[in-house]
């Protein structure tokens, strides 16, 4: 132990030198790994699959393709908001959301092979099928295994970081769901934003199971019958109860059903295996999806209380991006500093909307303050997949 | 998005001639068992800062015999954790150093931490000028929590965090040497062995199929020790030191030696270096 | 059997040869150790003068004994390491050992053997993952020489007392430690229940051999205390004599030790037999007493030297009694009654009074000197690891030693630790092990309905 004393407090040097040997092995790996970055970040290497969401289906409803990077463009020719997801079983593979009618979206996915699902428009849609087949390249993959040592450190970290925002959350609905069954309508108002925050700041996982999503955090716009929809569930449905409604009587199940999908949600967190790029790719998206979506549209349509949302999801994305932070190699220019720059403006977007202990309510927001904090939040995005992309996680 | 990493690193590889990645397939299996291992150490430090408030009050209140009834339990969770908490040099030799470490011994002002109080109230039976020790050492601990809670553990201390706390305790522990003055040792060992243990039994999984003699030979050496410790079992602790007879001084000694080297391979058969 | 005999020194009086030649060179050629025997006069006469002229760092490797590859054969009537010449290297290492059962004691002594037999005659440890601690500590380079490495395992009381099933079986004489009149007796490096006696031509050799046992074995044996030592390398004298080495009080030591040379001597003084009353598995072991000695060296030198030769019993210079004129001269006792000559009360004069009857009490000494740091008052600690053989310990050690006490000498010596073991009948050949007989007897002593 005496020879670890001079070593001192910073562990996380020794990774991120092992992270270093790594990339500069990786720098002369020539050919297929230049082609994976640059082709990502060009965006149109591969052939665009284009698919059509419509108010009942998506055309075409079953694909299939051979296994590596896709790039999809998503048209909305409904009359409403829709999303459109990849999902292997019940995890979210990628996703877009908040698709305006009649525009398109372009989403890319690296995908191994195997049977996939997609969800099209509404979540009352039937689920379209993917299927990916095998070729020589995965094939190959499959068969090695990456050095993967330097992420075990920050991803067991990230898993904790799982389990105490997974306890607080638990805690955080049973409060709520008691409020409600006592009938306590202020005490539960108070209680409704406080309750969503350990859920937000683990969205990045979270938002990966379709089931518990569409269960915990389901908006009236994305279903058919809107607040009258029996899918209507979770927290929105609580907020509107609150907020709008002005009762709780009609909760006290939907409250229960929520803390039950929150011990759900816990379990799965616990128990899920986490793989490298879960950290900043995982933060990239989260990062991406708001500022595509929820930023400008907003989501608590009756509270009004999103800014403390997104501050609690731009949590989660700190954490997992300062996890990976030491990782980034030393021949990445500026990559870091400009990381700490691009969550710093993130966070005085949202500190600029400050009012007393909490802030304005988000109705008083209007569209160019919200595309501002969307601005900022989709920069952080973009250089969240830099370092995704320096850490060769691609 | 994992695929194209996947494709790099062949590519890699094929340019390489591609032994180096030969044998690490599974190494993000420890990322549980590390997960879980940062949950423990959290939770002991938690334990370490509310006992030492406690410990420390009693010592400022200038109760002797409050403060020698709190030092050994306090003491059990800082040993549980004992490789991670030597991550920070400056942090161990303030909280855990011994007399030897300083010329001239108990009688150079610079020697702080455990076991300063311990000499004063034992050698001296007295809390005379252990006040701002106290303080310093509440003070110490509450910054250990600090750092370690926000640290990624690197997996190599954890994993080998197993072997160094047996290495430690067959080094200078098995003499007696680390609680001299309240002889309070057993305790002492019952935190490493439960600190060493409990990272076995987080990554037992991984070595179970593979080499399950290997498995057997350190739960049963673990047992060993659990048996031996229990027999100074007294209340919520242990007898003093003086107690340990011979034979199972030696039982002990053959044990810790044993798992200091067989559990000195768990990091080479999980991967690490 | 035929492994015994290779042991054997050719002549009485090379013994001197062997015991100096072991520090030099064993020549890298020698394949066979018949030819080791052979060879050992002429490997001490080595040249070393090829580096005077030749610029070197401190920091480099002594390069005058360059060849590590003789070795001594393992397997044995005895074991090695005792009428084996004396090299210049020697360390007793004392453990206590944890086995419960004789099945426990069993594979106790199977993998000691296997260790040994390893180390003794040199090889290449296994390769590893180097992800893993290496299989071997490296400090004689990859490849283990064998460097004339005996390694000697004995038992000591200890062993048998606190195992019921093993205590009809202790031998006869084998007793704890106690106290001599002088004797100042350290419990931190007082017996224990087995010895391993380490000689080799380098400390490291042994210091290599004693970690491997550690490293491999630390379920089966704690280690108790060790204590090195060493004897000085001479070179031969221009008419090929070979002189005693001196310890630290400047004397010759061994100058009238028995010839272990001589067969029929060997047997009387050092082998158990079925005559002796011992236990049949005991038969081909021997009696063991270990001794650590402080001298009080800083006392002694303020001595002036009539007086040092008058206790000792010798000339310093020469070694010679004072009835004779070289060390190898026997010293003659029957024409000073009064010990006019050589004091009744000298060193020599007690230990071997050379008297009729006093050839029971004959004993193969076999010590190193030992030196190790300075004490609390600021002295040097260092004095003489005496190790000797007998057939009866109570005829041989305990008796010489009680005669001893109170000689003049005790005023400069202060034995501080040691103990008595008993030395194990030799492994025979690959596949039998150290111990078998013990194990053996305890087995055939369980199945018997009595």
């Amino acid at each position: 132990m005496s020879d670890e004393r001079g070593a001192g407090p910073v562990p996380s040097r020794l990774m991120r030198l092992a992270v270093v040997g790594a990339a500069c092995l990786a720098v002369a790996s020539g050919g297929l790994f230049y082609y994976a970055t640059v082709s990502r970040q060009s965006g149109n290497a591969a052939a665009v699959i284009k698919v059509e969401v419509g108010a009942k289906a998506c055309t075409p409803n079953a694909l299939t393709l051979p296994a590596g990077r896709h790039v999809f463009e998503i048209h909305n020719t409904s009359d409403r908001p829709v999303e459109w997801e990849i999902l292997d079983g019940i995890m979210v593979l990628e996703e877009r959301e908040n698709i305006v009618p009649g525009l398109r979206q372009t989403l890319a996915a690296n995908l191994k092979p195997g049977q996939y699902q997609i969800t099209c428009g509404l979540l009352s849609n039937p689920r379209g099928s993917l299927t990916v087949t095998a070729n020589a390249a995965s094939d190959a993959a499959a068969a090695t295994g990456p050095d993967l040592k330097a992420f075990i450190g920050p991803l067991s970290e990230y898993k904790v970081f799982l389990a105490m925002q997974g306890a607080s959350l638990v805690a955080a609905t049973e409060k709520l769901a008691e409020a409600v069954k006592s009938g306590d309508l202020e005490g539960a108002r108070a209680l409704y934003e406080p309750s969503r925050l350990p859920y937000r700041r683990v969205e990045a996982v979270a938002m990966r199971w379709a089931d518990l999503q569409t269960a915990i955090d389901p908006v009236a716009d994305y279903l058919e019958r809107r607040e009258k929809d029996d899918h209507f569930t979770g927290y929105h449905r609580l907020e509107y109860g609150l907020f709008a409604a002005n009762e709780t009587a009609s909760l006290v199940s939907v409250a229960d059903k929520l803390v039950a999908d929150a011990n759900e949600l816990k379990a799965r967190m616990r128990s899920m295996k986490l793989a490298p790029d879960d950290l900043s790719g995982g933060a990239a998206r989260l990062a991406r999806r708001l500022a595509d979506g929820k930023i400008e549209s907003g989501e608590n349509a009756y509270a009004h209380s999103d800014l403390a949302d997104l501050n609690a999801s731009l949590t989660g994305i700190a954490k997992m991006a300062g996890l990976v932070r030491p990782l980034i190699p030393d021949g990445s220019g500026d990559l870091a500093q400009e990381l700490d720059a691009r969550l710093k403006a993130a966070r005085l977007s949202l500190d600029a909307l400050k009012s007393g202990d909490g802030y304005v309510a988000y109705d008083k927001v209007d569209v160019a303050g919200r595309r501002t904090i969307a601005e900022t939040f989709r920069a952080l995005a973009d250089t969240l997949d830099k370092v995704s992309n320096r850490l060769s996680l691609g | 998005m994992r695929l194209k990493y996947l494709l790099a690193v062949t590519a890699l590889m094929s340019t390489l001639g591609g032994t180096a990645y030969a044998q690490q397939n599974t190494t993000l299996d420890l990322v549980e068992p590390i997960a879980e291992y940062k949950i423990y150490v959290s939770e002991k430090l938690q334990q370490l800062v509310t006992d030492t408030k406690a410990f420390t009050d009693a010592i400022k209140a200038g109760n002797v015999d409050k403060a020698k009834s709190l030092f050994a339990p306090t003491r059990m969770s800082y040993e549980a954790i004992e490789p991670i908490a030597e991550l920070f040099s400056d942090l161990d030799a303030a909280i855990d150093s011994r007399a030897d470490d300083y010329e001239n011994g108990e009688k150079n002002p610079e020697f702080p931490g455990f076991h300063r109080l311990e000499y004063g109230l034992w050698e001296k039976n007295s809390t005379d000028g252990l006040a701002p020790i106290a303080d310093k050492l509440l003070a110490d601990v509450t910054l250990l929590h600090q750092r370690i809670t926000d640290m990624a553990l690197p997996p190599e201390k954890v994993v080998g965090g197993a072997a160094a706390l047996m290495e430690e305790v067959a080094a200078t522990k098995i003499s007696g040497e680390e609680d001299r003055y309240s002889h309070t040792d057993l305790w002492d060992f019952k935190g490493n062995f439960d600190g060493s243990e409990k990272i076995f039994i987080l990554v037992r999984p991984l070595i179970e199929k593979n080499d399950p003699a290997f498995v057997k030979k350190v739960a049963d050496n673990f047992n060993t020790v659990g048996t031996t410790l229990a027999k100074y079992k007294s209340g919520d602790g242990y007898q003093s030191y003086d107690k340990l007879t011979d034979d199972d001084r030696k039982v002990l000694a053959s044990a810790v030696n044993t798992l200091a080297e067989d559990l000195a391979t768990l990091r080479g058969k999980l991967g690490l270096n | 059997m035929n492994g015994s005999d290779d042991r054997l020194p050719p002549r009485s009086r090379e013994r001197r040869h062997f015991l100096l030649g072991m520090g030099a060179a064993a020549g890298g050629a020698l394949a066979a150790p018949a030819a080791l025997a052979a060879t050992q006069a002429n490997a001490q006469t080595q040249d070393r003068a090829g580096n005077a002229g030749t610029q070197h760092h401190v920091t480099d490797a002594p390069t005058g004994d360059a060849s590590t590859e003789g070795r001594w054969p393992f397997y044995g009537d005895f074991q090695q390491g005792i009428i084996t010449p004396r090299p210049a290297a020697g360390m007793i290492a004392a453990f206590d050992v944890i086995a419960k059962t004789p099945k426990d004691l069993e594979g106790l002594f199977r993998m000691l053997t296997e260790r040994l037999a390893f180390l003794t005659q040199g090889g290449r440890p296994p390769d590893l993952d180097p992800k893993l601690p290496p299989a071997d500590s490296g400090i004689l380079g990859p490849v283990v020489a064998p460097d004339n490495l005996t390694a000697t395992v004995s038992v000591g009381a200890s062993l048998f007392d606190s195992r019921d099933w093993l205590k009809p079986l202790k031998p006869r004489h084998l007793q704890r430690m106690t106290r001599f009149r002088n004797d100042a007796l350290d419990a931190g490096i007082c017996h224990g229940d087995i010895a391993v006696q380490f000689c080799a031509n380098r400390p490291d050799t042994n210091i290599h051999a004693l970690r491997d046992v550690m490293k491999m074995m630390p379920d089966k044996l704690v280690l108790r205390w060790k204590q090195e030592g060493s004897v000085p390398v001479i070179p031969p004298r221009p008419d090929g004599r070979v002189e005693s080495a001196r310890n630290f009080l400047g004397f010759r030591d061994g100058s009238a030790n028995p010839d272990a040379g001589d067969r029929a001597l060997m047997q009387r003084i050092l082998w158990i037999d079925g005559a002796r009353g011992e236990p049949a598995w005991a038969e081909r072991g021997t009696y063991q007493a270990i001794r650590i000695i402080r001298n009080f060296v800083e006392r002694w030198d303020r001595t002036p030297l009539g007086e040092q030769e008058r206790i000792m019993g010798r000339r310093k210079s020469s070694g010679a009694p004072f009835t004779g004129t070289t060390e190898f001269d026997a010293p003659h006792y029957a024409g000073d009654p009064h010990g006019t000559v050589t004091a009744l009360d000298a060193h020599i004069r007690l230990a071997n009074p050379r008297t009729t009857g006093s050839e029971k009490n004959l004993i193969l000494r076999r010590p190193f000197n030992y030196s190790n740091g300075v004490t609390k008052s600021g002295q040097l600690e260092q004095g003489l690891l005496f190790i000797c053989y007998q057939a009866d310990l109570e005829a041989g050690f305990i008796t010489v030693q009680r005669r001893l006490d109170g000689e003049p000498l005790e005023e400069y010596l202060k034995p501080i630790g040691g103990g008595y073991f008993f030395v194990l009948p030799g492994a025979r050949e690959p596949g039998d092990y150290l111990g078998r007989t013990l194990v053996e007897a305890v087995r055939a002593g369980n199945a018997s309905p009595t």
